[in-house]
């Protein structure tokens, strides 16, 4: 006798199918249709779609918000988050002030990187989804569960065109929790992470004055230092660093800092540490 | 640029991995696991496109265990490895297929141990050795000419080494240390991680 | 060869050309003050360098305290405007009350997002007043990323109109300058000012300009004339 049938276990056609965010079909009632996803019939996502607004002899271009720099690590006292405010459409600057971490719950942040709606739309649907797992489990999802969660559903729609690299922060009973999650579906978990177009910029500070027993202070003057240089070298970043601090009481937001008054700080402290 | 290194010696398989995580230019991650475990001896190393990789052998390693709760009894390697083979079969021929290169290891009373290598179109063989990815240009060869039937462990874990300090001494990609795991009568064991030697100045 | 040219003949059945949008002007602009908001729009539709209207507002009437302006591909305004005052029928009927700005704006974001692989060609601002009977200004993305702001301009002469924006009511970037929040009645010549200037410049943007101000005693609209040609 095997385990399912001591178990008394059944495959059911509908299992794992719970998260599903209904199909997408193919509807021309637009009231209907605003109701669900719609993709169009006969059409090549792919490129057809995407030439129709992108191609250069075409007049119509739709841009999407895009272009970032956030970072987030690990250290002993915590998770620190930090990440820029520009949102950029082409070469216009959209927004100075857009909110790049996505307040999921008080023991979960998500980071945006990529696509702004992508990154805003699914990261809510990750908030409903982590609600409902508390309501009917009676304790918080975990940050590996959470973030597996939205790796899944994005790769339901890999291929589609859909653009994000997301960091998603927690503490749960395993200690602080980090993962990356991105729209190929990966993802990794480690102690630090940098996503979006100024990324390679913020690694290169982190990497260099990054270790495990950092206190607060250093902690947060890495955070901001990394996003403060990634906007100087990276024009898709920018605006105002947000630095938040994942504890074991959750969340913390410490600061938001204009990167101007950064630089002129940190050109301060370059000069004065010359003489 | 990954690499899946796969050598069967007289009593066990050795399998080694790269750990690097890579997103374009960016190594996001340097210890990486790559190897999946089937069952109590069955070992699957995986590369590939990003998010294929986890998801397609996530599923196989599901339905391997689904399999022994179902009936009783536990796939062969060969059995494991023919299942993976007609599941990427039918990826293939569906409208978005997997990108991925299995190796997949494994050790059965009846058999013994055994090493297939299967990649993204589906192709599947029985090796003694076998190697996926850029490596394999380099270090194939090595196998060719040193490999023997009925390796012990440290014959094998030396033909590794070969393999792995070529790979460092002449491919552009810094791949890291690589992990190292080997299936035998006694199951799964872990083996640590070995790092190329460094290169030398001539 | 003979099983390989059978493979080669296989097509999967694709149309031959795809071009479902078009982009016909218009500019939209969004003030929120303390006890109000305006949206301007131009009135002007055009099709590359055929005007066919010069009669045609972009700013919809939501409910009584809510105003969208909404400029694009008009082909997809008509489509989404009509959707949405469905959708705010719809809500009023069963909920017995207008639906609130700030549940307008995440409406609309998630209907722009479900044609996200199909999207509407629109740019979209919401304005109106908040549940305190604050005035409040919600921009949108063509798919439906949103953020609340202060004032905002979309469309043809966003890039115009927003940096004198940035100045004028942000402030931005000017030492030991704090702005001081607008009255109603300065915004309004605020906004004729800069669509003036935007008319100058811009082919897609002139002959007239709706302004409509939302405050606590409702929806008033008022005509201000641009450049006709």
């Amino acid at each position: 006798m095997a385990l399912a049938d001591v178990c008394g276990f059944k495959l059911n056609e509908d299992f794992g199918n719970d998260y599903s965010f209904g199909t997408l079909p193919t509807v021309n009632d637009a009231l209907k249709a605003s109701l669900n996803f719609t993709v169009p019939a006969g059409v090549n996502l792919q490129s057809d779609v995407y030439s129709a607004f992108n191609d250069d002899s075409n007049n119509v271009k739709i841009h999407f918000e895009h272009g970032t720099t956030t970072l987030a690590f690990k250290y002993q006292n915590g998770v620190i988050v930090a990440v820029d405010s520009r949102a950029t459409m082409g070469p216009s600057i959209e927004s100075q002030n857009v909110k790049k971490v996505i307040e999921i719950n008080p023991y979960l942040l998500g980071t945006m990187a990529g696509g702004a709606a992508d990154c805003m739309f699914w990261e809510r649907v990750l908030a409903r989804q982590c609600r409902i797992y508390e309501l009917r489990n009676k304790e918080r999802i975990s940050v590996a569960a959470a973030s597996k969660l939205l790796a899944n559903i994005v790769y339901d729609y890999k291929g589609m065109g859909l653009s994000m690299g997301t960091m998603i922060i927690g503490w749960d009973k395993k200690g602080p929790g980090l993962y990356y999650v991105d729209s190929d579906g990966d993802r990794l978990s480690n102690y630090v992470f940098s996503a979006g177009s100024g990324s390679v910029y913020a690694y290169g500070v982190i990497d260099s004055g990054y270790k495990w027993d950092l206190s607060d202070q250093e902690a947060y003057e890495l955070g901001k230092r990394g996003i403060y240089h990634a906007t100087h070298r990276d024009a898709y970043s920018g605006g105002i660093v947000s630095l938040y601090h994942m504890k074991q009481t959750g969340w913390e937001k410490i600061s938001m800092t204009d990167v101007t008054d950064l630089h002129y700080q940190y050109a301060a402290e370059k000069e004065k540490a010359r003489k | 640029m990954e690499c899946l290194i796969g050598i069967q010696g007289k009593d066990f398989v050795l399998v080694a991995t790269d750990t690097v995580s890579a997103r374009s230019v960016v190594a996001m991650k340097d210890d990486h696991d790559k190897m999946y475990k089937l069952s109590d001896s069955l070992l699957m190393a995986v590369c590939g496109e990003a998010g294929d990789s986890i998801q397609f052998s996530e599923y196989i390693a599901k339905n391997v265990q689904l399999y022994k709760m179902k009936n009783g009894y536990e796939l062969s390697t060969h059995a494991a490895a023919n299942f993976t083979r007609r599941n990427m079969a039918e990826s293939l021929r569906s409208p978005r297929s997997h990108l991925v290169n299995l190796l997949i290891a494994g050790y059965d009373n009846e058999q013994g141990p055994s090493l297939y290598f299967l990649d993204y179109l589906a192709s599947l063989n029985k090796l003694p050795f076998a190697i996926h990815g850029y490596g394999s240009l380099f270090a194939l060869s090595i196998m060719d000419k040193y490999y023997q039937k009925d390796l012990d462990f440290d014959g094998a874990k030396d033909l590794l080494m070969k393999c792995i300090n070529e790979i460092q001494k002449r491919f552009i990609v810094n791949l890291g240390k690589f992990r190292l795991r080997i299936v035998d009568k006694n199951g799964i064991q872990d083996k640590g991680t070995i790092a190329p030697q460094p290169i030398i100045a001539a | 060869m003979a099983s390989a040219s059978v493979l080669s003949e296989y097509k999967a059945p694709v149309s031959a050309h795809f071009s479902p949008y078009d982009f016909n002007g218009g500019t939209v602009l969004a003030i929120a003050g303390n006890d109000f908001a305006l949206i301007a729009t131009d009135t002007r539709l055009s099709q590359g360098f055929a005007i066919h209207s010069r009669e045609c507002p972009k700013t919809f009437t939501l409910t009584n305290n809510t105003i969208l302006g909404c400029c694009g591909f008009h082909g997809d305004v008509l489509t989404l405007t009509k959707t949405l005052a469905a959708r705010l029928q719809i809500f009023e009927k069963d909920h017995n009350k207008p639906m609130p700005t700030a549940s307008i704006a995440a409406m609309l974001s998630t209907i722009l997002y479900y044609r996200r692989f199909f999207p509407y060609y629109t740019h979209n601002v919401v304005a109106g007043l908040d549940e305190e009977g604050k005035g409040c200004v919600y921009s949108f993305d063509p798919v439906g990323c949103y953020e609340k702001e202060s004032f905002r301009a979309k469309g043809s002469a966003s890039a115009m109109l927003q940096p004198l924006l940035d100045n004028q009511i942000g402030g931005k970037n000017q030492n030991g300058y704090t702005a001081q929040s607008l009255t109603s009645t300065q915004c309004v010549a605020l906004v004729k000012d800069v669509f003036t200037s935007a008319a100058e410049r811009d082919i897609y943007t002139g002959d007239n300009i709706i302004i409509s101000v939302v405050n606590k005693i409702g929806i008033t609209s008022e005509k201000f004339q641009l450049r006709r040609d």
